[in-house]
C-alpha cells in the first residue's frame, strides 16, 4: 500500500536532460526524448503552395466544367441575395468570393464515392457534388422539395444522403469531428472513400476542431480538413481571433500535415487537395489544408459590414475576384473564347431563371408533415 | 509564430549543476530546503494513508493520488507568491497541502466530513482554499483550462500582477476546452493580458492510454506552438530542476502578463485511482523503472551530497511528517458527518 521511497541506486544523479556523457538514471523509454532539450522552437509548420502555372495538365474540358460551377455558383448566390432584398426569403448566407477554392477542392476528389460535410459557405462545392440550382432555391424559399430537409433546416446547410454530402448543423465547426467519424468509417469498412469537411478561420478556435484533429491524428483518418479562411468570423477580424497567423500551423500539433494555399487560384488548391486526398487514399492520414479566400459579401443577410471593414477593403479584394480570375487563366491557355463564354453564361441565366421560377411554384411543406426528417425513417 | 525563448546554455547549465547552485540563485537557505524536503514527505505519506483509507471504506466517491509527481507542484508553488492563484484537476491534494491548507481538513475533507476543507461537500477531487490562493479541484478533464485563463484575464483587467498556476494533465491537453482556452491566453497575452503558466504534468497516461496512443504528437509542450505560447520542459522528477525552472518563468510570466508553458515530464508511481486494481496498460518493470526516479528519493540523496542533512535529520522529518498525517487521519475519523441542515447551503453565491 504504502508508496515507499526510493533513492535512485546508481551513484549518479542527474536531472532529466541529461548530456549524453553520464548514464541516465531513468528509462530510456521516457519520451519525449528528453535529452531533446532544444525542443519549443515555434516555426512556420505549414507549407505555402506555390501559385499554379497553365492548365496545370488538366484537360479542357474539365477547366471548362470547373469555371461553369464556379459561375453558376456565383450567378444562384447573387439570386438568393435578390430574392432575399425582395422579401421573399428570410435569410441568406452564401460563398462569394470561396468558389474558386471550393470547386478546386471539389474536384480533387472523387465525386463519385467521396464524402463532403460543407459548411453554409459551400454553395459551389455543393453544386460540384450535385445539388442543382433548383435544389438550391427550394432551400432558401423554405419548399418542401429542399433536398437537404424538406425546408426544415436553415438554407445553406446543405445535405443530402445520396450525394454523400453530410448535411450541416448551425453550431460552428460540429461537421469537423463528423468528419473524423465518416472518415474512421471508411477506414474500418475499407471503402476506400475519403472525406473532406469544410470551416472557417472562426471555426478552427472551436474545440470541435482540435478533437477531430487529434483524433484523425492518431488514426491516420482519410480525411481533409479544409479551412476556408476569408479573415472574417462575422464582425471579428482574424488577428482578434487568433495570436498566429496561418490556421494550417496548428497541423503541426496533430502530427500531420498543414498547407496554405491561396484560394483565389483554382488550380493551385486543386492541386494541393489532390496531394491530400492521394495521402489519405494511401493510408498516411489526415492533412489540414488552409485556403486563403474574401469574403465579397456581408457575413449574412442579418449583417452590416460596413460596421467591421471599409468598402475599400472589399473593392480591393473584389479585383482579385476568382471568377474573374480563372475565365482569364482558361482564355489565356486557350480553354475558353467569347463564344463558348456566352454559351455557358446564357445556359447558366436560363438554369437559374428556372430554378427560381420552379422554387417559387413549388408548394411549402404540408403541415401534416412537420414530425418527418427528424429521424432516420424506413 | 512564436519563437520559444529557451533558458540560455549557461542558465540551464546552473540548473543542472544541482541543489548548491541552484539554492544559493534562488536565496533558499539550508531550512528551506529541508521545508521543501519536508513537504514532498509530507504528501507523500498523506497520499499513501488516503489510499489506506479509501481501502478501509472511509473515503467514498473517487480518490486520485499524486505520489510520483511530488517535485512538480513543490517546484512551482515555491515560486507562488500572496495573491497568485492555482488551479488544477481532481488530482489536487497535494496543492492543496502546498498552498497550506490545514491537512487534518484536508483529509476531513477526503471523509466527507463536516470540518472538511469545503465542509465535506467537495470531496478529494474538489478541493478548493480561496484564503491560500486555491481555486480548486475539478472533476470535468479539462474543464478547469478556460477558468483559470479566465481568471489570469481577470487578474490583468483589475490591475493586479498575480500570476495564475494551470495545472493540466496530458490527457486534458486532447481537450477541446484546452484548445478553446490556449486559444484565447495566447490572444489575450498578446496585451499583457493573460498572465497563466501553463504547468502540463506529463505523467505519460491518462487513465490507461498512453500519451502515444492519445496523440500522433507526442511532443506535448510544442503543442502551445499552435497559440503562439512560448513553452518548455523540466524534469519533473527532480526537484532542483523544476525549482530553477519554476522561479524563472514565474516572473517572466509576472513581468510580461503573457502566457507560458512548462511540461513537466513525471510519473505516476501509483495507480490512477485508488479504487483500479489491475494496469494492463503498463508493466511492472516500467515501474520499477520509474521508482528509481523518485522524486523524494533523488531529493534526498541531493540533500545529502550537499550536507544539508544527515540519514538522522531525514529521518526525523519523515517520523514529523508521519505524526501530522495520523494527527490528520485521527481527526477526520472522529468529525462529524456534515448536518442535515447543511445541505441547501453553498450552492448559490449569497446575494447581496
Ligand atoms: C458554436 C457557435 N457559436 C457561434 C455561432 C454564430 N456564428 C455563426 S457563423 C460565425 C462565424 C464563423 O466564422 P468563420 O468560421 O470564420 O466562418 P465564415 O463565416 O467567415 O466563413 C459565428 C460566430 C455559431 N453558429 N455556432
Ligand atoms: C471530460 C472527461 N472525460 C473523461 C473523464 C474520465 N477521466 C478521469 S481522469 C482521466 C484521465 C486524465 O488524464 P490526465 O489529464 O493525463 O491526468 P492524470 O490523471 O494523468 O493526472 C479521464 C479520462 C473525465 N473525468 N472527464
Ligand atoms: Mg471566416
Ligand atoms: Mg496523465
Amino acid at each position: 500500500m504504502a508508496t515507499e521511497i526510493k533513492r535512485p541506486s546508481t551513484g549518479a544523479i542527474q536531472g532529466a536532460f541529461h548530456d549524453g556523457t553520464t548514464p541516465r538514471t531513468g528509462p530510456d523509454s521516457i519520451h519525449p526524448p528528453l535529452d531533446h532539450v532544444d525542443v519549443g522552437a515555434g516555426t512556420i509548420s505549414a507549407t505555402v503552395a506555390p501559385p499554379s502555372v497553365g492548365d496545370e495538365g488538366l484537360p479542357h474540358e474539365t477547366l471548362r466544367e470547373m469555371y461553369r460551377l464556379v459561375a453558376l455558383a456565383r450567378a444562384v448566390d447573387e439570386r438568393m441575395w435578390q430574392v432575399n432584398r425582395a422579401g421573399r426569403a428570410p435569410f441568406a448566407v452564401s460563398g462569394q468570393g470561396h468558389e474558386a477554392a471550393q470547386i478546386g477542392a471539389a474536384f480533387a476528389l472523387d465525386r463519385s464515392k467521396d464524402i463532403v460535410l460543407p459548411y453554409y459557405r459551400d454553395l459551389a462545392l455543393s453544386l460540384a457534388f450535385g445539388l442543382t440550382a433548383s435544389d438550391l432555391m427550394m432551400s432558401v424559399l423554405a419548399k418542401a422539395g429542399d433536398p437537404a430537409s424538406g425546408a426544415r433546416q436553415m438554407p445553406a446547410h446543405y445535405g443530402s444522403a445520396r450525394l454523400r454530402i453530410v448535411t450541416a448543423s448551425s453550431p460552428v465547426s460540429t461537421q469537423l469531428p463528423h468528419a473524423t467519424g465518416t472518415a474512421y468509417a471508411a477506414k474500418l469498412r475499407g471503402t476506400g472513400q475519403v472525406s473532406l469537411a469544410c470551416f472557417g478561420e472562426g471555426g478552427s478556435s472551436k474545440g470541435d476542431f482540435h478533437e477531430a484533429c487529434n483524433f484523425a491524428g492518431i488514426h491516420k483518418l482519410p480525411v481533409i480538413f479544409f479551412c476556408e479562411n476569408n479573415r472574417y468570423a462575422i464582425s471579428v477580424p482574424q488577428n482578434l481571433q487568433m495570436a498566429i497567423d496561418n490556421v494550417a500551423d496548428r497541423a503541426a500539433g496533430y502530427g500531420f500535415p498543414g498547407v496554405v494555399v491561396d484560394g483565389t487560384d483554382l488550380l493551385a488548391v486543386h492541386q494541393v487537395v489532390k496531394a491530400a486526398a492521394d495521402r489519405a487514399r494511401r493510408g498516411e492520414g489526415p492533412t489540414l489544408v488552409e485556403a486563403k479566400v474574401y469574403r465579397f459579401t456581408p457575413h449574412t443577410s442579418d449583417d452590416d459590414d460596413r460596421t467591421y471593414r471599409s468598402p475599400e477593403e472589399v473593392k480591393a479584394w473584389r479585383a482579385r475576384d476568382p471568377l474573374a480570375l480563372f475565365e482569364a487563366r482558361l482564355r489565356e491557355v486557350g480553354a475558353l473564347d467569347d463564344e463558348t463564354l456566352t454559351e455557358i453564361k446564357g445556359r447558366i441565366k436560363s438554369e437559374v431563371n428556372e430554378a427560381t421560377e420552379a422554387a417559387e411554384q413549388a408548394p411549402f411543406p404540408d403541415p401534416t408533415t412537420f414530425d418527418r426528417h427528424v429521424y432516420a425513417e424506413r | 509564430m512564436a519563437t520559444t525563448q529557451r533558458a540560455g546554455k549557461k542558465q540551464r547549465q546552473t540548473e543542472q549543476d544541482g541543489l548548491t547552485a541552484v539554492a544559493e540563485a534562488l536565496g533558499f537557505d539550508e531550512e528551506t530546503l529541508r521545508g521543501l524536503y519536508r513537504k514532498m514527505v509530507l504528501i507523500r505519506l498523506f497520499e499513501d494513508a488516503a489510499q489506506r483509507t479509501f481501502r478501509q471504506g472511509k473515503i467514498g466517491g473517487y480518490l486520485h493520488v499524486y505520489s510520483g509527481q511530488e517535485a512538480v507542484a513543490t517546484g512551482f508553488l515555491a515560486a507562488f507568491q500572496e495573491g497568485d492563484r492555482a488551479i488544477t484537476a481532481y488530482r489536487d491534494h497535494a496543492h492543496a497541502l502546498l498552498l497550506g491548507s490545514d491537512p487534518k481538513a484536508v483529509m476531513a475533507e477526503l471523509f466527507g466530513r463536516g470540518t472538511g476543507l469545503v465542509k465535506g461537500k467537495g470531496g478529494s477531487m474538489h478541493l478548493f482554499d480561496v484564503a491560500n490562493g486555491l481555486w480548486g479541484g475539478y472533476g470535468i478533464v479539462g474543464g478547469h483550462i478556460p477558468l483559470g485563463v479566465g481568471m489570469a484575464y481577470a487578474e490583468r483587467y483589475w490591475g493586479s500582477d498575480a500570476v495564475v498556476q494551470l495545472y493540466l494533465g496530458d490527457g486534458a491537453i486532447h481537450n477541446a476546452a484546452y484548445h478553446e482556452a490556449a486559444n484565447l491566453a495566447g490572444l489575450w497575452g498578446r496585451d499583457g493580458l493573460n498572465p497563466t503558466l501553463f504547468i502540463l504534468e506529463n505523467n505519460q497516461y491518462g487513465m490507461g492510454t498512453s500519451v502515444e496512443r492519445a496523440t500522433a504528437m507526442t511532443d506535448l509542450a510544442a503543442k502551445f506552438d499552435s497559440y503562439a505560447i512560448e513553452h518548455e520542459k523540466v524534469d519533473g522528477m527532480d526537484l532542483v530542476a523544476v525549482l530553477a525552472c519554476a522561479q524563472r518563468v514565474t516572473e517572466r510570466v509576472r513581468e510580461t502578463g503573457k502566457p507560458y508553458a512548462v511540461e513537466a515530464l513525471t510519473y505516476r508511481l501509483v495507480a490512477h485511482g485508488a479504487g483500479d486494481f489491475f494496469e494492463k496498460y503498463r508493466t511492472k518493470e516500467e515501474v520499477r523503472t520509474w521508482r528509481e526516479r523518485d522524486p523524494i528519493g533523488l531529493f534526498e540523496q541531493k540533500l545529502l551530497a550537499a550536507g544539508v542533512a544527515d540519514e538522522q535529520g531525514l529521518g526525523a522529518i519523515r517520523d514529523e511528517a508521519k505524526q501530522i498525517v495520523d494527527e490528520a487521519v485521527r481527526f477526520a475519523d472522529e468529525s462529524p458527518e456534515p448536518p442535515l441542515e447543511e445541505l441547501h447551503t453553498d450552492v448559490y453565491a449569497d446575494a447581496e
